[in-house]
């Protein structure tokens, strides 16, 4: 036994709280590099055994964008939807929407389970919980890039080359994730204490699909609507990320710099918000 | 932070509030995020409307190689302590302060997923308890050995028995070798064999200078494993002392308690002749007072008062003395004992049962009288467990049988 060497841990009222900012931020950071074998296990348990009881096992992954993709075809063969000029055919365009648009919600959905994911085992035992929110990204990450390999399925079917910025991809995607997992984190927490906000913040993310150009060409659209969406960071976020892929070109560079920046502050606050208050919100779970 | 250099835990005024009331629980919770993540000081240290202390004003200390018993009635805040112990809940007065690895047996196999294998999971389980990869393969053997769930361990544990589940889970508790133990009821899962494995693993551990904590509400397990003892009650330290010392003063005011608990469901009153009534069962000790408790071996009187508005001819009364398991102790036939009690039984009158040496175990009785006439199967008042007493433990330490006579050993050789 290392007793003696062991170091001692302190538990009053507001240690948490007491931590600065930043110290706070590092020491959840130090905690995820400290945990990857944890990562590693859960990922394996939750992303491999869940499948083992499904017949069509890990081909559920890419049969999700697929349908969505082939309900705004069905709409726009209607006539429901009229898209606008996307430059490439509208199948390509609105598959690889809805794959980003995808890869967004996937994690904030992920990111609001971090707390209630492991809810059997959270009050026995324990671990640093952050490393569920790398686990639950980790596995849209994975889901992402098998949608991904649909989608290039689909870029040679039509004929579409894309562009060799498709290589940044992961670093366009980033600040999709820290928006995505920041608000996922907020709700983590608030939606415990207060489940009306993950409510009201399910409603808006429904609604933003639609102000956000997923599935048409924002140029379709009347000035008016334009102003709406040039204020919508995720409008860049994801246009960027489109548009590195099929063009090779950055629409807006700078809006796409500010929205990242804005996406990146929504994270650092949630960590935060996470880190001080996750404690008082697990009493709440049982 | 410093602590004595032999000391694993050190808590000091702890204290720990929840609140009944759901909705303004979650009020709290909302304000409380706020004020956190705004950075504000706020007083967490005192109640607000509906709050009540879980845990208020604890404070105990623990050393290396100790084991600290945890009793107390349910709602008393034991596993509050533990769940604060192991960084799960944050105090809202006070602090604790623990050193080394923490491990928890709290409700083993806990993260157990039932489509992996029992290898997969010893792996998964032994990653969050805090093994690394190095750790659980060279105590992988070690586990299945202890755990002893054969060819199983490459079954999904949805297929395992519930028995083998709690095995597994203590396994790799017990080997992820923490340096402090909090145990909360464990032990007493499993079948005997494995108890008793259990049981020496555990003072293997202790040998080897880990600390325990245990929470149980088994006073013989606390008596054989614990050296000293916390009792918890309402939130509060009751008493802190020498496990004996405790646990019998805690048995006391359990058998006290639940002695002088009149509102019961479980009594039965059927009277087949309404001019015959017993009337009721005073417990008398050995200077003829009425008292609801007697001390192991002590002589024991039972007056059974009547009232018969008609004459009974050749008047039965038995007795019978029950645990609360509904084991039946004693069951006496005043026919067969004593066939010249009563030759007719009129008026008002009583009978008394006496045994000379209560030679029970501690813990609450209950006593059913019944008055027949003539033959057993003539039942004209049946009193079923009506009556409620205690038996109190005298000196001696470890009790396990029901029957606690007066004994004497003696050695000899061939």
């Amino acid at each position: 036994m290392k007793t003696a060497a062991s170091a001692v841990v302190l538990y009053t009222a507001d240690s948490r709280r007491r931590t600065g900012f930043w110290r706070s931020l590092a020491g959840m950071a130090g905690n995820i590099c400290r945990a990857r074998e944890l990562i590693r296990q859960l990922f394996i348990r939750d992303y491999l055994a869940v499948h083992k009881k499904s017949f069509l096992g890990l081909a559920w992954i890419v049969l999700a964008p697929v349908v969505a993709t082939l309900s705004w075809l069905f709409m726009n063969a209607a006539g429901v939807l009229q898209p606008g000029t996307t430059g490439v055919p509208y199948p390509v365009y609105v598959l690889l929407g809805t794959t980003l648009w995808g890869l967004f919600t996937g994690f904030y959905q992920s990111a609001t389970q971090t707390l209630t994911a492991a809810q059997s085992y959270i009050l026995q035992v324990r671990y640093p919980h952050e490393v569920l929110l790398v686990k639950q990204a980790l596995e849209q990450t994975v889901n992402f890039a098998a949608a991904l390999a649909v989608n290039l399925l689909a870029f040679l079917w039509f004929g579409v080359r894309p562009s060799w910025l498709l290589l940044l991809l992961p670093l366009t995607t980033l600040p999709l994730f820290f928006l995505g997992a920041g608000l996922g984190l907020i709700m983590a927490v608030l939606g415990v204490v207060a489940a009306e906000f993950k409510r009201l913040c399910e409603v808006a993310l429904g609604l933003m699909l639609f102000i956000t150009p997923v599935l048409y060409n924002p140029a379709a659209l009347g000035p008016r609507f334009q102003e709406v969406l040039r204020w919508n960071p995720l409008t860049h976020l994801l246009d960027t990320a489109r548009s590195t892929m099929l063009a090779g070109t950055v629409p807006d560079p700078l809006a796409f710099a500010c929205s990242s920046l804005f996406a990146l502050a929504v994270f650092l606050l949630a960590w935060r918000l996470f880190y001080v208050s996750e404690h008082r919100v697990i009493e709440k779970l049982f | 932070m410093e602590l004595a250099h032999d000391t694993v835990i050190q808590v000091a005024g702890l204290h720990k509030k929840f609140c009944r009331h759901l909705r303004r629980s979650m009020f709290y919770g909302t304000l409380d995020v706020t004020r956190d993540m705004l950075g504000w000081r706020y007083a967490t240290g005192v109640l607000r409307p509906r709050e009540f202390w879980a845990l208020e004003d604890v404070s105990f200390e623990l050393k290396r190689g100790e084991a600290l018993g945890i009793i107390g009635p349910n709602g008393s805040g034991k596993t509050t302590l533990l769940r604060i112990l192991n960084g799960i809940f944050p105090p809202d007065r006070g602090w604790a302060a623990v050193r080394g690895r923490i491990g928890a047996l709290i409700a083993v196999g806990a993260g157990f997923h039932p489509n992996m294998t029992g290898r997969e999971n010893i792996r998964l389980n032994g990653t969050i308890l805090g093994l690394t990869r190095r750790e659980i393969e060279e105590r992988f053997e070690a586990i299945v050995e202890f755990a002893d769930i054969g060819e199983f361990l490459d079954a999904p544990v949805a297929t395992y028995s519930s028995g083998m589940t709690v095995r597994l889970g203590f396994a790799i508790a017990v080997h992820a070798t923490p340096e402090i133990l909090l145990a909360d009821e464990v032990l007493a899962v499993g079948d005997l064999r494995f108890a008793l494995k259990c049981y020496r693993k555990i003072a293997e551990y202790r040998r080897n200078g880990g600390a325990l904590l245990l929470v149980s509400h088994s006073m013989q397990l606390v008596r054989n494993v614990c050296h000293r003892t916390l009792w918890l009650e309402h939130g509060r330290v009751r008493q802190l002392g020498e496990t004996q010392a405790v646990c019998d003063a805690y048995e006391r005011d359990v058998l006290q308690r639940s002695a002088t608990a009149t509102s019961r469901e479980d009594i039965v009153r059927i009277n087949h002749d309404p001019l015959v009534q017993i009337e009721r069962v005073e417990f008398l000790d050995e200077q003829g007072r009425a008292c609801a408790a007697f001390p192991v071996g002590a002589r024991f009187r039972a007056r059974i008062h009547y009232h018969c508005r008609r004459q009974v001819t050749a008047p039965i009364f038995t007795l019978a003395l029950t645990t609360v398991e509904n084991i039946t102790a004693v069951a006496n036939y005043s026919n067969l004992d004593a066939p010249h009690l009563l030759a007719t039984a009129a008026g008002r009158g009583w009978v008394d049962f006496e045994i000379a040496q209560l030679a029970l175990k501690p813990g609450n009785y209950d006593c059913t009288v019944n008055l027949e006439e003539q033959a057993l199967d003539n039942v004209l008042d049946w009193h079923e467990r009506a009556y409620r007493f205690a038996v109190i433990s005298a000196e001696s330490p470890l009790m396990h049988g029901l029957f606690q006579p007066s004994v004497r050993w003696e050695a000899g050789r061939p």
